[in-house]
């Protein structure tokens, strides 16, 4: 499965396309990684905790949108665009969605 | 370019746990982990009870705000009903040998039977207890049970374990939601629950003793708890049974035969009347 | 009031609003999924895509902004889940589906506005999600909304 940024995908021709594809996952962060965030509020720098917890849910929507793209028999996704949103104190959602495509 | 309109997998975003086995499994999680922490705290609390001596206490807490508004003024002398009490209670701390408190009484004004013991060497009874009480034998086991409460530092652990209660609380409020502190606190207040049976009974051990001691039988101590009321029906039985932290009557007298039993003591004999002081309705009321 | 009795409504009636919100949130779910299911069958020849630019052989006769829009609530019962699942940490199952009906109810509005003013086709898609806050500091869910927005194109043989 290829994912792309760009509507078109260097070096293939797109044959055929279907609807939007998507994937989405809600994540809560727990009270340890609470803690060490707060500490780190403090002094500043990177929150590693968040920074993992961040990227593997958005490595699950991409899986989940993949999944779908793979349902219709695509074999690429384009035009991919993430948006993240806040959809509780503590919990935000990690949403992927681009166009469904066969390349050859 | 052609268009497919096949529909894509509708399942992808939504996982298939059901919400009722995920409701399980938080629910059960999170009470265990409660529990834990609480009990945790608790032994804590346990470990470090042995190095905090009577004085160090009695510093620590006389600056207790709680303590002080209990407290009678010093520099006046007691009114009689108090004195009473006190007196009773210097008698009684006489058959504990190696005393290191400075027992005081407080009298609180309020009609449910009951009596505390407070940090420091506070014994506080309420006015609704006096006018339960019936002879001086009666009130002797009462406040025996807490000088019993003070030997056993049960006073301190009632203290960690309200701090305990407060941090699972307010940890799995600020971390959670108001469902999961209340989760928490029905959790840590079922573990504190069991706690207390046991120092309850601990409690009435020493009490038994003291009031053995003091005037040669153990009669009148099971006959109060006898004639207080009792729960009617079976169902809030059970709730008092298990969550109230004074064991259930009948239970907790059920102990206490077994015990006089086992020791060999009376339990009847000529009960003291009451002091006149006692006797005496309550001023104002 | 006695301190059983209160004790019991204290307890009690949260559960029950538990149970109760549990199947009335469940019914309403399963007959929204219903006709989301229908509705986007019967859309199904209406292409929404993320493409920017239309594919080369299209012959465009008119375009126009379109949009579709749904503020979906989250019961009872699945806040009390997500707010337990905050503590521990993890996916937040409970809100999985209030999105995904959210965003292919909006997908749907979209493609329905399409369909009445004539497009015959919606390029360059975009969706947005919102929570609608409940607590005057912002906290708290009153519900989330998805937006949904692209453009139509009408084409000169109608159907792409």
């Amino acid at each position: 499965m290829i994912h792309s940024n760009t509507e078109t995908i260097p070096g293939k021709e797109i044959v055929q396309f279907f609807g939007v594809v998507s994937g989405s996952t809600v994540r809560a962060k727990h009270i340890g990684r609470d803690i060490m965030a707060s500490l780190k509020n403090i002094i500043g720098g990177e929150l590693k905790g968040y920074t993992e917890l961040l990227q593997e849910a958005r490595n699950d929507a991409l899986v989940r949108m993949t999944e779908q793209a793979e349902s219709l028999g695509a074999n690429a996704v384009v035009n991919v665009r993430f948006s993240t949103s806040s959809i509780a104190q503590g919990a935000a959602e990690l949403f992927a969605y681009g166009t469904a495509v066969r390349v050859e | 370019m052609k268009f497919d309109p096949t529909l894509p997998d509708d399942s992808a975003n939504v996982s298939a746990t059901h919400p009722l086995r995920e409701a399980a499994t938080l629910i059960v999680g999170i009470a265990v982990a409660a529990a834990l922490v609480f009990v945790a705290i608790a032994a804590m609390v346990e470990l470090l009870i042995p190095h905090i001596s009577p004085a160090l206490e009695a510093r620590i807490f006389s600056r207790s705000e709680v303590v002080a508004a209990l407290l009678p003024d010093m520099e006046e002398s007691l009114d009689s009903r108090t004195a009473a009490v006190d007196g009773l209670l210097d008698r009684l701390a006489d058959h504990w040998p190696d005393n290191p408190y400075m027992l005081r009484v407080a009298i609180i004004d309020d009609a449910t039977p009951n009596a505390f013991a407070f940090p420091g060497g506070l014994v506080a009874v309420t006015t609704g207890l006096l006018s339960e009480i019936a002879s001086d034998n009666e009130l002797a086991f009462v406040l025996a049970h807490e000088i019993g409460h003070f030997r056993n530092r049960d006073h301190l652990r009632g203290l960690g374990r309200g701090l305990a209660f407060g941090v699972v609380v307010g940890v799995f409020g600020v971390g959670g939601s108001a469902g999961a502190a209340e989760l928490a606190g029905a959790a840590g207040w079922f573990a504190a629950a069991g706690f207390s049976r046991d120092q309850e009974n601990a409690a009435d051990d020493f009490a038994l003793a003291l009031v053995q001691a003091e005037y040669g039988h153990v009669g009148g101590a099971v006959n109060f708890f006898e004639r207080l009321p009792k729960p009617d029906n079976a169902i809030e039985r059970e709730i008092e049974g298990y969550l109230s932290t004074h064991p259930l009557s009948a239970e907790r007298i059920d102990a206490m035969l077994a015990l006089v039993h086992e020791r060999g003591w009376r339990s009847d004999g000529p009960l003291t009347p009451l002091s006149a002081a006692l006797e005496a309705p309550a001023p104002g009321g | 009031m006695d301190p059983t009795t209160e004790a019991l409504i204290n307890l009690g009636l949260p559960l029950l609003l538990l149970v109760a919100t549990y199947f009335t949130g469940s019914a309403v779910e399963r007959r929204h999924y219903r006709s989301i299911r229908a509705r986007e069958f019967e859309s199904r020849q209406l292409p929404a895509i993320t493409f920017r630019t239309l594919p080369r052989r299209w012959e465009v006769v008119g375009s126009g902004l379109v949009s579709g829009s749904v503020v979906i609530s989250v019961d009872y019962f699945k806040r009390f889940l997500a707010g337990l699942r905050q503590f521990v940490g993890g996916r937040v199952k409970s809100y999985e589906t209030i999105l995904d009906r959210a965003r292919r109810e909006a997908v749907l509005r979209l493609k329905e506005e399409a369909a009445a003013a004539g497009y015959a086709a919606v390029i360059n898609v975009r969706l947005e999600t919102a929570r609608m806050a409940n607590g005057r500091n912002g906290s708290g869910i009153a519900g989330l909304e998805v937006l949904a927005y692209g453009t139509g194109i009408k084409l000169r043989h109608g159907a792409p």
